[in-house]
């Protein structure tokens, strides 16, 4: 499964023709085809590309549930650098 | 605009323009899903469908109300409508409430609505959350529409069965909650 750096995950931002992707517990999942992701946003208060496991501690709905309609795409380095593209 | 209102608002600590966003992004859920329920109240047909019809029709009048009451708000902050209704369309708070590919299958319909509704109700928590105690207004307003959105929730789930709702449908009136915004 591919492993995504912090910084690799940034450029999946659902801009510029790229895919949105988010974080949450490690995985990686791919939200491009939701409606509630358009242009990478989600209700004017999260952006895809990152880490969200800390920001939605709070939303108001079940994250892990929701998510797992997904696809997972990979996971996300435990590292704070950037790795090489791939497996490991 | 109501200049010194959205000053308030702003010296509150809230981000008024994501607040802006969030507001105009539920008004858009909420004249989306009175447009799609109005095609789902259509094709309530049968016995069962027509048992349903009378407070699908109830919740599809409180959401254009809630439309209606958000966009007073939206303005006085300084915000405003996308002028182009396609555009409004796609920056909706909630997925489309789309017409099943069975209109008969009745709990395929219901999941429809209770799921339009439970969207409504996530999102109205949220605003509450983010204005409590800083923003008075748009919190009495948010809170207003929860109201409805909670009754108009418990109501689809009573009729698949999840438990009851507790209380009747709605005698006389509607929007007892959001009405005040109304007049």
């Amino acid at each position: 499964m591919k492993v995504f750096s912090k910084e690799e995950l940034a450029r999946y931002n659902g801009k510029d023709g790229f895919p949105a992707y988010t974080a949450f517990k490690g995985k990686v999942y791919d939200v491009s085809g939701s409606f509630l992701w358009k242009d990478g946003s989600h209700q004017a208060l999260h952006i895809a590309g990152v880490d969200l496991t800390d920001a939605i501690e709070s939303a108001p709905h079940n994250t892990e549930g929701r998510l797992e309609r997904f696809p997972v795409v990979g996971v996300l380095s435990k590292l704070n650098t950037r790795v090489c593209s791939g497996s490991r | 605009m109501a200049k010194v209102a959205r000053e308030m608002v702003e010296r509150s600590g809230i981000n008024v323009n994501q607040l802006l966003e969030l507001l105009v992004k539920n008004a858009a859920a909420e004249l989306t899903t009175y447009y799609y329920y109005t095609i789902l109240r259509c094709n309530l047909i049968g016995l069962e469908g027509e048992g349903i019809k009378e407070i699908a029709e109830a919740a599809r009048i409180e959401d254009r109300n809630h439309f209606e009451a958000l966009v007073p708000r939206i303005y006085e902050l300084g915000g405003r409508l996308p002028e182009d209704m396609k555009v409004f369309h796609d920056t909706s708070a909630c997925p489309p409430a789309s017409l099943p590919k069975d209109p008969t299958n009745i709990k395929a319909m219901l999941t429809v609505l209770v799921e339009a509704e439970r969207c409504a109700v996530r999102g109205y928590t949220h605003i509450c959350n983010l204005t409590a105690g800083k923003d008075h207004r748009t919190y009495d307003l948010s809170l207003a529409i929860l109201n409805e959105e909670i009754e108009h929730e418990s109501w689809f789930s009573e009729f698949l069965g999840e438990g009851p709702s507790g209380h009747f449908m709605r005698r006389g009136d509607t929007s007892p909650f959001v009405s005040k915004f109304l007049k």
